[in-house]
């Protein structure tokens, strides 16, 4: 029991630190799935998921927990590496590769938890569960230091003139209520009705140094800051069946989910050079005339339809498949975006003593807001990630999982935090040389992300 | 009363053995009828329906609630009778999964021909009527095997199992040993009381999987047989339907060569312009296309079958930066097929083939349609042809034929005829002069792109180029996707007046729908090259540029073909196979005659022993013998060394570089090439050893590559593998100004662990010894000049890895890697699981590992995640050798890290 103690407090402690994508930050990070199984499964188990959490995807796999009784813990742990970089260049070739001007790790955790109960009546299983879990994750951390030109000969480090940060914190809760009934054994249909809640804070600064104050006293610092407060109501539906002996298929139905947004801004002393554009977006036509706006005040989770199925073979391991495919609308939350397809895909092998082994691989796709020139364009993102995992039972009743999974994406994004907001010559030696133009789309920035998420579930069953 | 007693003791059996359970068999509802509680009664069943049925009562322990004392109790109220549910055609995927899991590896670079060898592999053929060609296609077998085995045929003799194969005079270890996998060796007989009885056998156990009946029926398992199961052709008489799908995904950064020629500018200001290069991300297609973000490519492809007879397949294939699943039809490729082995005549062998095809005949000097360039392709061994026609859903595309095909072999003729009529990738420039690219204007030539934007991506690009403001830089050449229209009409036809000897005869006509026109001297390098301060770096090897291929000209003639025709022929003497090809190409001789037109020279013996056998072989093809669908062996690709590889920078258009870097075709050569393999000692093998010695025909460069490799191998189990490699071009350069030497030398050693689990650990020294780049010299005459790099450049490197095995039984295995590199210069090649890693770096290191699971008989999983990190300072390479300043970009050391998924999904029924 003192084993369990600690875990749980363990997941107490380290689910106080928080952070995503730096590229999210405004539109967030929906959490998809807690469940360690399905995670280094490929987070596929819209049909073939075993545990609470895949009552998220399709609540009826409400009905596959095989218990009575039970409730489940589960922890998610995040790495996440941003590494951008500026464009080089040599008189000889022109651009001739990329070199990483600011590298950011942090390390975050999430934590959601549940408890479910069934009923066989018949040949009819009912089952209801509640949930409390992240829905939206707003939780950001940048971090750049501006240096000066000075003293770089003498191999030191260049004093710091200012730091830069972008920090964003606050999340969309859920509480989740999921029934779901079962038919001969056959067939499963599931229905969640969640309440959203939550906030978000976002904050830009840039804080001049002491040695750059000393130099020019009158510098201020700036700082943007808008906080949101989210409310909203979700619905989804789902059905698994068994459609041959090996073979079930299922799918799962999540409306739009458009949220009540209230909030403020507070723009510091200085906005100037600081990316105050995702606030507000606007599309023009070839006239400059605005078409079509998006504010931050609107947010709206777009519909998602998955459907996926299930496939156990006959094989000396005891084997899953699964399968996964989710159609996306994205152009409920914006009509810039388009429609795209998911991919996910897993596979379980149970070894000798009953421990598994999980393989998974998806190909996620999802779009950020880019202007150039006032002009709003989106930009698709493509997230292929890798994972795998194991997991084991203890007492019986107990099944500890755990996953993990590696996601690499690469894009093109606008200095976060642009030059010409330096320009001042008495911060810098020759400063004659020196251009402090903003650099545009003509000379993006290179961003490279990894996410390390490691996954950890719990499930406590009678 | 004898026989009153023997039928009471049989019924006193059935009686008995009807009162008991076969656990093979029994519903849930029966297995509980046994004194287990439920639990355990849905663990046995559970287990047989998602484990495997029970072989003997003793699998019983495999299941975690049944202990002895359970076991004991049940032993004497069940039985296990011999079942299963699995037809021929998952039996023999069972049986040759490893092999179809080798050949998987080996696809890329093969193009498709895994695809036919996996299709034998599942139907096998009847050996004992299979002509020539048909064996010679297999793998690993060479024509003094086909010409023992069918002598040995023609004194009316039948082959009648593997043994029997083994035992034919004249036929090596291994091709008998390849062959045995391929083929069957007794035809079916309706007669025959055994198949009667199989096949009841079949149809009985289907149908009791289906309807569990009763106890007391006693069945016959089908693996009983398995083992005979392609001496009979049992397989083969099931008249049934193949599928096959296979998705394959890959994040696959670009090359060196391509993301080089991406990333050059587009935008000049010339050598007179007082401005400096603009810094803008956008000046090169990289930044137009924004290809930072491009990473997967992903390919579909679908195959069905109906015995060996009919075939269909279908492929759509997405490049980098597309949508996973692109199912475009407009870019795929497609066959339908017919081909049938009967005994009109003797034997032979018939195939019609409509959509996409693949065409090969003799040695690759007039035909064979693929994208890819492989160096040193003998034709032995691991780089065998498959010749004449063939469905083709491989990636191939520029050179892939769309038509119809018919080929029809018999026991002495062989007759191919086949159309094609299909659009081209093509370089195009502003030939009339108007100012921009358009239909009006001629060719340059082929090109096999590496990423195929659309014709209008690549114009919305060149006018942002040609807008830039200040670019001197006018894009006047450019390629165009489906530039032009090909009809080939082409033909093999063979005679084999003797069995081993065969004289063939193949020729194509292929037309166009607009002319390729090649500028002459200082023309060329101004259409090639953007500023007249690069022309110096035109080199006497870029006379392979200069031999290019032409339809038309002022002064020479207006035509809208190309002609290729060759003869090749075979003859086995002994255990020596002697064969060859010449080919000519139509410039401007006369039709019929042979000699004055540029030409291609193949020639090759292959003498094979029980422990060893050697290859010799001689190639000699003319500068100006620009025959696209060439693929015949060579040690360089064409255009190797010329302006597409080595100017990039200095090329009107960089895209230009792909000619270079997707070329196909050989570099002009000729010389002489010998290779050989001998077991000399039961613990010592040579296992591979070449000696090439060739002289480049544009620049007359002499170069003379050596490669061997040594096999101790003291126990089965412990190997330990010598390489060395040492390659010299220009070894004639008395003055030592050019000359370049690179010397590899590799050491490895390998374990074999129980279950087939295997770990080895390898170390490669490599060292490189270049010339100084005489074409940048402002003046030889005064070797203290500026720019003068005044000695060979000496770059060593060395790689240390260790790969571990593990299978955690036949389904699952997990294959691991780590290897490490200091390279400074140097290069190595890295054979991976399933690809092969070019590791050209500073220093670096990278892990991966495979996962190679096979969920179902008829469903397989590879999944691969590799992880590189590295360091690079290529760019300082660039500045002319000199001391970079401080300050300078260009010395910059930049760590690169890469982050790889490679899935395969392959389900085949």
């Amino acid at each position: 029991m003192k084993k369990y103690v600690i875990l749980m407090i363990m997941f107490a402690v380290i689910s106080s630190l928080n952070s995503y994508s730096i590229l999210d930050r405004i539109n967030g990070n929906a959490v998809n799935n807690l469940d360690a199984r399905t995670l280094s499964m490929g987070s596929a188990s819209v049909v073939g998921g075993k545990n609470l959490f895949d009552t998220l995807i399709n609540p009826a796999n409400l009905s596959n927990l095989e218990s009575k009784f039970g409730f489940a813990l589960s922890g998610k742990y995040l790495m996440n590496t941003d590494n951008r970089s500026l464009p080089m260049y040599n008189s000889f070739d022109g651009y001739s590769g990329d070199g990483t001007y600011v590298s950011n790790v942090n390390i975050f955790a999430d934590y959601a938890f549940g408890a479910f109960y069934q009923k066989t009546l018949s040949v009819i299983d009912l089952g209801v569960a509640v949930l409390h879990h992240p829905f939206v994750n707003f939780d950001s951390d940048y971090f750049e230091q501006v240096r000066n030109n000075q003293n770089s000969d003498d191999n030191s480090y260049p004093p710091i003139i200012a730091k830069n940060f972008i920090l964003g914190s606050g999340e969309i809760q859920a509480t989740s209520f999921v029934m779901s009934i079962k038919v001969y054994e056959l067939a499963s249909f599931g229905f969640q009705f969640s309440k959203l809640t939550g906030d978000s804070e976002l904050e830009n600064k840039i804080i001049w140094s002491d040695e750059a104050l000393n130099i020019i006293p009158t510098l201020e610092n700036t700082i943007n800051y808008s906080d949101r407060n989210f409310e909203a109501f979700s619905t989804q539906f789902g059905a698994d069946i068994q459609i041959l002996n090996r073979i079930s298929m299922g799918f799962s139905y999540s409306p739009k989910i458009e949220f009540d947004v209230t909030g403020s801004i507070f723009n510091g002393v200085d906005t100037l050079g600081v990316d105050s554009t995702v606030f507000v977006y606007t599309k023009y036509d070839t006239l400059g005339i605005p078409t079509d706006s998006l504010t931050f005040a609107d947010y709206t989770i777009p519909t998602k339809f998955r459907v996926g199925l299930n496939y156990q073979p006959r094989n000396i391991m005891r084997t899953n498949f699964n399968l996964d495919l989710e159609i996306v609308k994205w152009s409920d939350a914006n009509p810039l975006f388009d429609d795209v397809i998911n991919y996910y895909l897993g596979v379980e092998h149970y070894l000798k003593h009953s421990i598994p082994i999980r393989v998974g691989f998806n190909y996620t796709t999802e779009f950020c807001l880019s202007e150039h020139e006032s002009f709003t364009f989106a930009s698709k993102l493509v997230s292929p990630s890798f994972s795998v995992g194991t997991g084991f039972e203890m007492l019986d009743k107990f099944t500890l999982n755990f996953g993990i999974e590696l996601t690499n994406r690469q894009y093109e994004m606008l200095d976060l935090f642009m030059d010409s907001f330096y320009d001042y010559d008495e911060l810098w030696a020759n400063p004659q040389y020196l251009n402090f133009e903003d650099r545009g789309w003509e000379n993006p920035d290179t961003v490279n992300e990894t996410f390390l998420n490691l996954q950890t579930s719990i499930i406590y069953k009678w | 009363m004898k026989k009153i007693l023997i039928l009471l003791f049989c019924v006193f059996v059935v009686t008995l053995s009807a009162s008991k359970i076969d656990i093979n068999r029994a519903d849930l509802n029966e297995i509980k009828l046994l004194p287990i509680t439920e639990q355990q009664a849905e663990d046995i069943y559970e287990y047989r329906y998602y484990i495997s049925f029970f072989k003997s009562i003793y699998d019983l322990k495999n299941i975690e609630s049944i202990d002895q004392k359970t076991l004991n109790e049940l032993k004497s109220l069940i039985i296990v009778s011999h079942y299963d549910d699995r037809d021929a055609s998952a039996e023999r995927r069972d049986e040759i999964y490893y092999l179809i899991e080798r050949l998987g590896s080996n696809e890329g670079l093969q193009e498709g021909m895994s695809d036919v060898w996996e299709d034998f592999l599942m139907t096998p053929r009847n050996i004992n009527k299979l002509i020539f060609s048909e064996i010679l296609n297999f793998p690993n077998v060479s024509a003094i095997d086909v010409t023992s085995i069918l002598k040995r045929l023609a004194r009316k003799d039948t082959i009648s199992n593997y043994r029997d194969l083994r035992y034919t005079p004249g036929i090596s270890y291994y091709g008998a040993k390849n062959l045995g996998k391929y083929v069957y060796f007794k035809e079916k007989n309706s007669n025959s009381k055994y198949t009667e009885y199989d096949n009841k056998y079949y149809s009985t156990a289907r149908k009791l999987y289906k309807r569990p009946s009763p106890i007391g029926e006693v069945s016959c398992t089908p693996y009983v047989w398995v083992g005979k199961l392609t001496d009979y052709g049992l397989i083969n008489s099931e008249k049934r339907f193949f599928f096959d799908y296979q998705i394959k995904y890959k994040d696959s950064p670009y090359a060196d060569d391509a993301k080089e020629m991406y990333q050059e500018s587009m935008i000049r200001y010339g050598s007179n312009a007082d401005s400096d290069s603009p810094t803008e991300k956008k000046q090169s297609y990289w930044g137009f296309f924004n290809m930072e973000s491009d990473r997967a490519e992903v390919m579909n492809k679908f195959r069905f079958r109906f015995k060996n007879e009919v075939k269909a397949g279908l492929l759509f294939d997405s490049e980098k930066g597309d949508d996973f699943a692109n199912f475009s039809f407009a870019d795929s490729k497609y066959f339908v097929g017919y081909e049938n082995d009967s005994n009109l005549s003797g034997r032979n062998n018939f195939k019609i083939y409509t959509g996409n095809y693949r065409a090969t005949f003799g040695e690759g000097l007039v035909m064979e349609n693929t994208d890819y360039y492989s160096p040193r392709k003998t034709g032995y061994g691991f780089n065998k042809r498959i010749t004449g026609i063939i469905g083709d859903v491989s990636r191939t595309q520029e050179y892939s034929l769309k038509g119809l095909a018919l080929d029809l072999k018999t026991d002495k003729f062989n007759a191919v005829f086949f159309l094609s009529n299909d659009d081209k990738d093509a370089v195009i420039y502003d030939s009339n002069q108007n100012g921009k690219i358009d239909d009006d204007d001629d060719m340059l030539s082929y090109i096999t792109l590496t990423s195929r934007f659309s014709n209008e991506e690549l114009k919305e690009a060149e006018i942002f180029f040609n807008s830039y403001s200040g670019n001197t830089n006018n894009v006047s050449i450019a390629p165009r996707l489906d530039a032009f229209n090909e009809q080939i009409i082409g033909g093999h036809f063979e005679y084999s007046p003797i069995i081993g000897t065969h004289v063939g005869f193949t020729g194509y006509e292929a037309i166009y729908d607009r002319d390729f026109v090649v500028p002459n001297g200082d023309e060329l390098k101004e259409l090639l090259i953007y500023d007249y301060y690069y022309y110096d770096k035109w080199k006497t090897t870029d006379n392979e540029v200069a031999a290019m291929y032409f339809t038309k000209s002022d002064t020479l003639f207006d035509r809208n073909y190309r002609r290729v025709v060759g003869f090749d022929w075979r003859t086995v003497i002994n255990n020596t196979s002697f064969q060859g090809e010449y080919a000519e190409m139509e410039v401007r001789g006369k039709n019929l005659k042979i000699g004055d037109d540029p030409k291609a020279l193949l020639i090759s013996s292959y003498t094979q022993f029980d422990n060893m056998y050697l290859l010799s072989m001689y190639r000699d093809y003319d500068l100006d013998f620009d025959n696209p669908y060439q693929r015949s062996f060579a040690e360089s690709q064409r255009y190797d060394d010329t302006v597409f590889e080595k100017l990039k920078y200095g090329l009107r258009n960089t895209l230009l570089g792909d000619i270079y870097n997707n070329s196909a075709q050989p570099s002009a050569e000729k010389g002489f090439y010998f290779e050989m393999r001998y077991q000399f000692h039961r613990m010592w093998t040579l296992t591979k050893a070449y000696l090439d010695i060739w002289e480049r025909k544009s620049d007359a460069r002499k170069g003379i590559r050596f490669e061997g490799k040594l096999e101790f191998k003291p126990i089965h189990q412990l190997r330990f593998k010598l390489r060395h490699k040492q390659q010299i071009k220009r070894y004639n350069d008395d003055l030592n100004r050019s000359k370049s030497q690179a010397d590899e030398i590799e050491l490895k050693c390998l374990t074999y662990l129980s279950n087939f689990d295997k770990i080895q650990l390898g170390y490669i020294y490599t060292r490189v010894s270049q010339p100084p780049y005489l074409s940048i010299l402002s003046d030889p005459a005064q070797p203290d000049g500026a720019d003068m790099a005044q000695a060979n450049t000496l770059s060593n490197g060395d790689m240390l890895y260790v790969d571990y095995t593990h299978n955690f039984n036949k389904n699952l295995k997990i294959i691991g890697s780590f290897s490490v590199w200091y390279a400074d210069g140097a290069s190595f090649w890295d054979f991976e699981d399933v690809e092969l890693d070019f590791e050209q770096t500073d220093k670096g290191f990278k892990s991966w590992f495979n996962i190679h699971s096979r969920i179902s008989n008829n469903l397989y999983l590879s999944l691969k995640y590799k992880y590189k990190q590295f360091k690079t300072r290529e760019i300082e390479f660039r500045d002319y050798n000199e001391i970079p300043e401080e300050g300078e970009y260009y010395f910059r050391t930049v760590e690169r890290k890469e982050n790889i998924i490679r899935l395969q999904l392959d389900w085949k029924f």
